[in-house]
């Protein structure tokens, strides 16, 4: 399922530092952030509210770039990587689970599933592909043809964990992926990834919910920029 | 593929926005078109009237200077005449070409009894040069003094076929003549216009009105390229000391009266490209609308590893459904904005379906489409080029 050896970790930290440069002078969002996670790892992300919980989901998921430290997604650098690289990357190795779903309202659930397929092949995908990974996340087959907006929230989080899995992540990074479900819904898509995990997947969630983050192996805490936990 | 497929289904899940985008681009190609029709159609139809006359060179009495001319003297316009010694220079400067001189005047003329007179332009030719210039549709060329040939347009008018009889000068006192020929219509002519007069024997000329000097020269130049040369031989002959002639080239009248109708047509193709940029605005504002709209799709998808380029694709696909759906209607339409122009304005529709009028559509359908990718490369570069985490945070 992932392209990168055993004894590798999936990613990995060393002293990153996050600095935002602003007029009323430079802001410090991370602060010699060190930490590797390893295949197959369950691992939430804790902390309060300007924490650096967004700026590290944002350097774990290639969206940003460090203003020091080095990141291995992999085993690949990121830090020197043009945008152009970075976009594959995100594409190939990692899997994004947002906590508003965030498909695509145009495109109908197969096609929002095979949707980074296509962008990776730049051509038309076979659909079954997009049943398998469906069927895997327990999708009821009448919604494949359905567009998002008929469908629950916690049908659409499937969804969204379908086209996440579809290019055979190394990671899954999820935001808040219960966020905007109620519990009951929610308690059925942590069950998911937890099956997800069980069969190899590694998954780092970012939780404000410490029952949610139960369902992780570990859990690191951050406060102030720093890993505190 | 897939970006192709969302810019379609987004233009049409928008259809009256898309719809108002296409009217403009719809208005500004047929508005291009059909004034490039116009103009085009404006130009044929003049090179129609004036075809038979692109291969001549003019000499006429220079109007500004001094007489050398039989009846000169009085200073008047129309005492201004070129002499028989003149024509003799004009003929050796213009040799091998044929030169033929033309005297002119005008007439009552009677057709019969009880029919009203009517005052119509008289040409005097030597029956020998009458073959070079003029076509017969009927009748032959006469040499008998008291023959005449007659324009089409005449002919029609009064009724008039070979045989027919006209009576010339007040009272008749200038003599009767015998219709022996009807001339091919020559339209607008810078030579002679036959249209609508009749055409003399020098000898019966200058027998009735007492004249043997002319009032022009036409030099018809076998080789079209050597009109320039005639023209500048018989104006060095002719023009030593004192500007005696004015020596006109038809040829280069006419390219200066095409090009100033090419210009004309510029001009209100221009006015129509105006509307095109206007609706090229508007396609700015619904492609800068579109990407604001969908910023956050912008951001996911960027997020899950598409491309800048591929974003961009995305809306310059958009922009160019919106242009070429438009053009295309546009390029309909403008077929029938032409038959309509030049139906009211030229009572013709015959140069609608020519090559150089259908180009005028060719013309606005492209500029359309150019248009409407000049105009939505810019949202969509500001789309491609969009921060994907404060596109994911937009709301």
């Amino acid at each position: 399922m992932t392209s990168v050896a055993d004894d590798q970790p999936v990613m990995s930290f060393r002293d990153v530092v996050k600095v935002y440069p602003l007029p009323a002078g430079d802001v410090t969002a991370l602060n010699r952030v060190t930490f590797q996670v390893d295949r197959g790892e369950f691992i939430s992300i804790m902390g309060p509210s300007g924490s650096g919980k967004s700026t590290l989901l944002n350097l774990m998921g290639c969206l940003d770039t460090p203003t020091s430290g080095d990141i291995y997604i992999s085993g690949t650098r990121t830090g020197d990587m043009s945008d152009r690289d970075l976009t594959n990357l995100r594409r190939d190795r990692i899997g994004f689970i947002f906590q508003y779903f965030n498909l695509f309202p145009l495109l109908n659930i197969i096609e929002n599933v095979t949707f980074p397929m296509m962008l990776k092949s730049q051509r038309a995908v076979d659909p079954e592909r997009g049943r398998e990974v469906l069927r895997a996340v327990s999708l009821e087959e009448p919604l494949f043809t359905h567009t998002p907006i008929e469908l629950s929230g916690g049908q659409q989080q499937r969804v969204a964990i379908a086209r996440a899995l579809i290019n055979n992540p190394d990671i899954l990074l999820c935001d808040e992926p219960t966020g905007n479900l109620d519990s009951k819904t929610g308690a059925g898509i942590m069950d998911l990834m937890t099956e997800l995990n069980r069969k190899g997947t590694t998954i780092i969630m970012v939780t404000h919910d410490q029952h949610i983050a139960d369902y992780s192996h570990r859990t690191i805490r951050i406060a102030d920029g720093r890993i505190v936990e | 593929m897939i970006f192709w497929e969302i810019a379609k289904r987004n233009t049409k899940i928008h259809l009256l926005r898309s719809t108002l985008a296409m009217l403009g681009i719809v208005i500004g190609v047929v508005a291009i078109a059909t004034m490039g029709i116009l103009g085009n159609s404006m130009v044929l139809a003049v090179s129609d009237s004036l075809r038979t006359v692109g291969d001549s060179v003019i000499v006429t009495p220079h109007a500004g200077g001094s007489s050398h001319g039989f009846g000169g003297g009085g200073g008047g316009a129309t005492s201004l005449k070129i002499t028989d010694q003149q024509f003799q220079q004009i003929k050796r400067a213009s040799a091998p070409n044929v030169a033929i001189p033309v005297l002119q005047t005008s007439d009552r003329m009677e057709f019969g009894v009880g029919q009203d007179d009517i005052v119509a332009a008289i040409y005097g030719m030597n029956p020998d040069d009458v073959p070079d210039l003029l076509t017969l549709t009927a009748g032959s060329y006469s040499r008998a003094a008291s023959g005449c040939l007659v324009g089409a347009q005449f002919a029609d008018d009064n009724h008039l076929n070979v045989g027919s009889r006209i009576t010339v000068g007040t009272d008749g006192d200038k003599g009767t003549l015998r219709v022996t020929g009807i001339i091919e219509e020559r339209g607008m002519a810078f030579d002679v216009s036959t249209d609508s007069a009749i055409v003399v024997t020098k000898d019966w000329f200058d027998a009735a009105y007492n004249r043997d000097d002319y009032d022009k020269v036409v030099v018809k130049v076998k080789n079209l390229d050597d009109l320039p040369v005639v023209k500048t031989a018989i104006e060095k002959q002719m023009n030593k000391r004192d500007k005696v002639v004015d020596v006109m080239d038809t040829r280069k009248t006419m390219e200066t009266i095409f090009q100033t109708f090419g210009q004309i047509t510029t001009f209100v193709s221009a006015i129509g490209g105006i509307s095109m940029i206007v609706a090229g605005v508007s396609i700015l504002n619904i492609m800068m609308m579109s990407v604001t709209e969908r910023i956050k799709e912008i951001g996911i998808m960027r997020s899950i590893g598409a491309q800048r380029r591929e974003v961009m694709s995305m809306f310059i696909y958009e922009a160019l459904i919106l242009g070429i759906v438009g053009s295309l209607i546009g390029g309909v339409l403008s077929l029938l904005g032409g038959y309509a122009v030049s139906s009211l304005l030229l009572q013709t529709t015959k140069y609608l379906f020519v090559p150089s009028s259908l180009v005028s559509i060719v013309y606005g359908v492209s500029f359309g489409i150019v248009v409407s990718l000049v105009c939505g490369f810019y949202p969509a570069w500001r789309a491609a080029n969009l921060n994907p985490i404060d596109a994911l945070r937009h709301e």
